[in-house]
């Protein structure tokens, strides 16, 4: 092996010089994306000085610098960003779970996913916010209640995107397994689940977003811990740069879901990495 | 001398009640596709024959409804008229020991290339050691050794249709269906397919029934081409092809004389617009 981080003059293999400049394409989009926000921060800072009327509306990145390590200091990050990840696994794990069984069970029926298209229009263009209220009354101002609120804003976006998936399916694939003499529930294991994965896939990365919202959208409402609730406690007590403090532990929350929603799908869709 | 079949239509021609024995009859077929409320005629009336271990390809120009026709032959779409009978019994859904093959592979990406062979197998019960030994010798018998691990999206479009095609003959049918199985690959990978897929239906005593646009590959191929008409079709021709005993060999068959008097004759007699 030619190691791709020697020096010029010394010819590297087609392979290791491939290797080489896709490296060098994500170090410089990376450099790029760093200066970028260094920049903004920079920007930031000089435009808000201590004490300045603009660093108590706009917040300061050494202010929040300082209540990161603040929160952190006290454990409510690890508190509140727990509760938060907790309700928002729970809800992404059940809209998700109950979404997708739907969805690919609607593949099963022309008739039934025929009746029920318009509900699910009509459910999916609901404002989850505007449920908060009644899910509040029905489920207490616990954990359930941001379960039920994550669990809520997942659910359409799983079932239709994993119905998609599922009547995307090639129909002459289709057939090909009738001339095998499959039996529809065989199509729809060994055919349509697999084929819908990518799918699925696509729609679980969506809706850790969806989850996440759900869960602050129901500590806005009514709670006594949990990241919403201390953007929404920091917010009524003007302090702006606790604010986006705790904004940026969601943030970080929401990229750290993420990202193991990445590693669990390339770990069930390996045709894809071999490709 | 090159025998020229008189016009194909032959009510009863092998459609007697005894014709138990013939793999396929297919009598007075029509099939039709509903268009905006008006019937569009694919099929008009459509008669043949295809006797045991008898390789039939069926030539017609562009978009004359072969495919309509393969596709009822093997149960996909129900005819609005005539009788199709498998060993001289009218089936209701897909005949049983048919295998079908598209110009598309329609391998599963998520199988690798053994996991695909054995997909019918599976379909139809056969213990799994059993299915895997049966695939991996087919896969062999293909030229696709060492290659069995392997997901579809790592072969080359050759290697794919030789696994659609070890799909197709592991279940061991007795009639196979083609619809131009091998149209996209390039000349020479289609020659080579061609002549290990005609040895090993030759060699296992199979019929075939093979839809094509190359004249070339109908001649050499078949024992009879069956000419369509245009839109809606029929049987126009039918060609006894004569090239000797050994018809395994349609590489060195092509060098015979005959055949490219037989191309000629065919294409001449061929619906083709010229532009």
């Amino acid at each position: 092996m030619v190691d791709a981080s020697k020096p010029a003059g010394c010819v590297p293999s087609p392979v290791a010089r491939a290797k080489w400049t896709r490296l060098r394409f994500s170090i410089a989009v990376l450099a790029t994306q760093v200066l970028v926000l260094a920049a903004l921060l920079v920007m930031w800072e000089r435009a808000t000085p201590k004490g300045s009327p603009a660093a108590f509306m706009f917040g300061s990145p050494s202010a929040i610098a300082g209540f990161l390590v603040q929160m952190a200091r006290d454990g409510s990050l690890w508190r509140d960003a727990g509760v938060t990840g907790m309700e928002t696994l729970l809800g992404f794990f059940m809209g998700n779970l109950v979404g997708t069984l739907l969805g690919l069970s609607l593949w099963y029926s022309r008739f039934v996913s025929r009746v029920v298209q318009p509900f699910v229009i009509a459910l999916g263009s609901i404002p989850i916010i505007a449920l908060a209220p009644i899910v509040i009354i029905w489920f207490g101002t616990g954990l359930v209640s941001k379960v039920a609120m994550s669990t809520l804003s997942v659910v359409i976006v799983a079932l239709v995107t994993s119905y998609k998936g599922a009547i995307g399916v090639d129909g002459d694939q289709i057939n090909l397994m009738k001339t095998l003499g499959a039996s529809k529930f065989q199509i729809f294991r060994k055919l349509v689940v697999p084929a819908s994965l990518t799918d699925i896939f696509a729609g679980l990365k969506l809706t850790v977003g969806f989850a996440l919202i759900g869960a602050i959208v129901g500590e806005f409402m009514s709670s006594s811990e949990g990241l919403g609730h201390a953007i929404f406690k920091a917010g009524s007590l003007y302090i702006i740069p606790k604010v986006f403090a705790a904004l940026v532990v969601t943030i970080v929350l929401a990229l750290v879901l993420t990202w193991i929603v990445g590693k669990i799908e390339r770990l069930l869709i390996p045709w894809r990495r071999q490709a | 001398m090159i025998a020229e079949a008189a016009t194909y239509a032959k009510p009863g021609e092998g459609g007697a009640v005894d014709g138990a024995a013939l793999p396929l009859v297919v009598e007075h077929v029509a099939k039709g596709y509903d268009f905006n409320g008006q019937v569009v005629p694919v099929i008009a009336d459509l008669s043949l024959t295809l006797r045991k271990g008898e390789i039939v390809s069926i030539v017609g120009p562009s978009g004359c409804g072969k495919t309509t026709l393969l596709n009822t032959l093997c149960g996909l779409l129900a005819p609005d008229a005539g009788r199709i009978r498998w060993h001289g019994r009218q089936v209701v859904g897909q005949p049983q020991n048919v295998g079908y093959m598209l110009q598309k592979d329609l391998l599963f990406p998520w199988r690798t290339a053994l996991a695909n062979t054995m997909l019918g197998l599976e379909i139809r019960g056969v213990p799994a050691a059993e299915a895997e030994d049966r695939s991996r010798a087919m896969l062999d018998q293909l030229g696709l050794h060492g290659f069995a691990d392997h997901y579809p999206a790592t072969l080359s479009g050759g290697m794919r249709q030789r696994v659609a095609l070890a799909r197709t003959l592991v279940n061991d049918p007795d009639v196979l269906l083609l619809d131009e199985p091998f149209a996209a690959l390039d000349f020479q990978t289609k020659l080579l397919i061609e002549n290990d897929m005609v040895s090993l239906v030759r060699k296992g005593g199979r019929s075939m029934l093979l839809i094509t646009h190359d004249i070339e590959e109908a001649v050499s191929i078949a024992d009879r081409v069956i000419v369509l008409t245009r839109r809606p079709t029929a049987v126009k021709a039918a060609y006894e092809i004569e090239l000797g005993s050994d018809r395994a060999d349609v590489i060195s068959l092509r060098e015979n004389p005959d055949f490219s008097r037989y191309v000629r004759r065919i294409w001449a007699n061929l619906d083709v617009a010229i532009q």
